[in-house]
């Protein structure tokens, strides 16, 4: 039996084969993949919007590889931490596409944090899933803005030095209508997360923490177990303790009404018209 | 100051004064207007219906006309978070079907670099305009021709792109329109290499009616006929280029790819033939593309060539050392700088005692110049100039220093 998201994907092509991915056996980002695809599939069906409405972009680094040929849609792998920067002029040149930006934690804290904390500023209607695995994945597992301090890396032989990044936090100061953070190991919570998103006016950031079995050199199935351990749940109404070292927490973080770019633009050129 | 503000937006123009303003391009007629406006009246008489920028001396005028005239014809203007995301902003309207641009000046042309980069690899149109000021670092603010080399040589890895220089406000306008035209036929990006005083001049402009402008409109597939199986986004000289939503599913790349796009199955001959051919479809039609114009060739002995604002010293000068006698003092003016257009110089100038090249650096064109001419031409003399523009007398100076003075 096929996967049902195959028909999404681009396995071969006029010039030969796409398949098999670049992605390492046990790697999360095709969990994602499969997330965002079941969550695009469902707003096709459910919504009645075409597929060719939905453009994705993406920066560099391995979170990047999904739209580098593999996807049946309009795609861009675009340059490194620029992708919400590209889907800017996407969404102003049309703002009827559906914007799906892949990012990872290098991508998006570092090379392209600019790009985020405006674009989250501006609230424009797009979704941003970014992978975070917490480290340079890639390039071959360099320390990133993610890596947890102490942690040693191929750039941080002795240890980081460098407190982490919590990219939810700067997503909501920044001003994101929704902000949720899962990890691979909650498939459903991503799918129904990433679905809010797409529908969400203004400007979603889903964060998906992601395994990298390669770099960590762990087992894939004991991350993914290790997450649902280091999870620890927002509950609406409970206070927020503070997680514990290695802990992070999940949930959905903000989902609200906030002016949105292009509808408040629009009155300008409506005066116009 | 919040990002929860949610105070309703209202735009801070009445109805009745948004009715008074030119709801289009410009009408046809005779205007007397500032150099950036020109250029922002170009772009939108050309079909340029999304802007990005960042602000910077001396183009941040363009980016303020670019806001004020966008949304009066339905485009939409962004003030982004810097040059980096300007430009790549571009590469996003253009695939999505817009004629895009974006203004700056040395350090933010710098911060461009990769995405246009990345714009020749993927093949997408958009037009820059480098309002060049002098550098290196911040250098000053004033006007300058430094960027020219970088215009073409800044970027990472291979490519060939086309920049025009303007020398007047009716060029601004002018060069602006042939700036998208070419980018919308040869699908590069074009640098439009302005400079403080073109972008800064108030002068007539002459608006033509629309009827005789070309402007120019990129192949797209759905109108060759091509279905979207059978759609290859990288191949045929110029490929017919489709905006996302039109249900051709194209994977933009900037990595080397085969004809569909797809990356994987890398061979050098793969490489050369992706590579090979952005570069070729430009180098190939320097003839179609390249503008160079030349006066008083018949017969010179030494020849003034220039560029841009300079050309309107360069060409006062040579005309007041014609009128003192020195009828064998020709010129040229290159309209367009990059294709660099080797063949069609030769085609147009013989064996030449002398050069001279005023350049508002310290010489830079005149390289590639010597390279066509080496032959040809006993001497190459650089007549540099430094944050502002030569004066005719410096130029007539030189020139007189090394042939002697008319008779």
């Amino acid at each position: 039996m096929k996967h049902p998201m195959l028909k999404y994907l681009r396995e071969t092509g006029l010039c030969g084969d796409r398949f098999p991915t670049i992605f390492c056996p046990g790697c999360g980002i095709g969990q994602v993949l499969n997330y965002t695809l079941i969550a695009v599939d469902h707003i096709i069906h459910k919504d009645g919007i075409s597929r060719d409405r939905f453009v994705f972009a993406s920066g560099v680094g391995c979170s990047a590889r999904l739209t580098s040929h593999y996807l049946n849609f309009d795609a861009i792998w675009s340059l490194h931490g620029r992708a919400p920067a590209v889907v800017t002029g996407a969404l102003l040149a049309q703002p009827e596409l559906k914007a799906i930006v892949f990012t990872g934690d290098g991508d998006a804290a570092a090379i392209g944090g600019n790009h985020f904390i405006h674009v989250c500023r501006r609230n424009l209607d797009m979704t941003l899933i970014c992978m975070n695995n917490g480290l340079y994945g890639m390039t071959g597992g360099q320390s990133a803005p993610t890596t947890p301090r102490g942690t040693s890396s191929t750039t941080s032989p002795y240890g980081n030095v460098e407190n982490a990044f919590d990219l939810c936090e700067l997503a909501i100061t920044a001003g994101a209508s929704y902000v949720a953070r899962w990890t691979t190991a909650h498939p459903k919570q991503c799918i129904q997360a990433i679905e809010k998103g797409i529908r969400k006016k203004g400007l979603a950031f889903i964060e998906i923490m992601t395994q990298c079995p390669i770099h960590w050199k762990e087992d894939p199935a004991k991350m993914m177990k290790k997450f649902l351990s280091q999870a620890m749940r927002l509950v609406k109404g409970k206070g927020k303790k503070p997680p514990k070292r290695d802990q992070f927490w999940v949930g959905e973080f903000i989902d609200r009404d906030q002016p949105e770019w292009l509808e408040t633009y629009q009155k300008i050129i409506d005066r116009f018209r | 100051m919040s990002v929860n503000d949610h105070t309703a937006f209202e735009p801070l123009l009445t109805e009745e004064e948004s009715r008074k303003v030119i709801h289009g391009p410009l009408p046809p007629g005779d205007y007397y207007l500032f150099g950036s406006d020109a250029c922002v009246e170009g772009a939108v008489f050309a079909g340029c219906r999304y802007y990005a920028g960042y602000p910077i001396t001396p183009a941040s005028e363009i980016m303020e006309k670019a806001a004020e005239r966008l949304p009066q014809v339905g485009g939409r203007f962004i003030q982004m978070e810097d040059e980096i995301s300007s430009a790549c902003s571009l590469i996003g309207a253009s695939w999505a079907g817009a004629k895009a641009m974006t203004a700056t000046s040395g350090p933010g042309f710098s911060l461009m670099m990769e995405a246009i980069s990345f714009a020749l690899m993927s093949e997408t149109p958009f037009v820059i305009v480098n309002v060049q000021r002098p550098g290196p670092g911040q250098g000053y603010i004033t006007s300058s021709q430094e960027d020219v080399m970088q215009a073409r040589w800044g970027h990472h890895g291979g490519g060939s792109l086309i920049a025009l220089a303007p020398a007047s406000v009716q060029e601004m306008f002018d060069f602006t329109i042939e700036a998208f035209n070419y980018a919308e036929q040869w699908r590069v990006p074009v640098i439009l290499l302005a400079d403080e005083l073109v972008a800064h001049m108030r002068e007539k402009l002459t608006v033509r009616p629309k009827e005789g402008v070309k402007i120019v409109n990129r192949a797209r597939p759905q109108d060759l006929g091509i279905p979207f199986e059978k759609f290859l986004p990288y191949e045929g000289m110029v490929p017919p280029m489709p905006a996302w939503g039109d249900g051709y599913r194209v994977n933009v790349v900037g990595l080397v790819h085969h004809p569909d796009g797809n990356i994987t199955k890398y061979t050098p001959e793969m490489h050369l033939a992706c590579v090979n051919r952005i570069y070729r479809k430009i180098e190939d039609h320097l003839d179609e593309i390249a503008k160079v114009e030349g006066f008083f060739l018949k017969g010179c002995r030494h020849l003034v060539v220039a560029y841009g604002t300079t050309t309107r010293s360069a060409f006062e000068a040579v005309n007041e050392l014609r009128v003192k006698g020195r009828s064998d003092v020709g010129f040229l003016r290159l309209k367009t700088v990059w294709p660099f257009p080797e063949n069609k110089i030769r085609s147009m100038v013989g064996p030449l005692e002398n050069i001279f090249f005023p350049e508002m650096n310290l010489g830079y064109m005149i390289h590639p110049l010597k390279e066509a001419l080496r032959d040809r031409v006993k001497n190459f003399i650089p007549i540099p100039c430094l944050g502002q523009l030569h004066a005719p007398e410096q130029i007539i100076e030189k020139v007189e220093e090394v042939i002697g003075k008319g008779i």
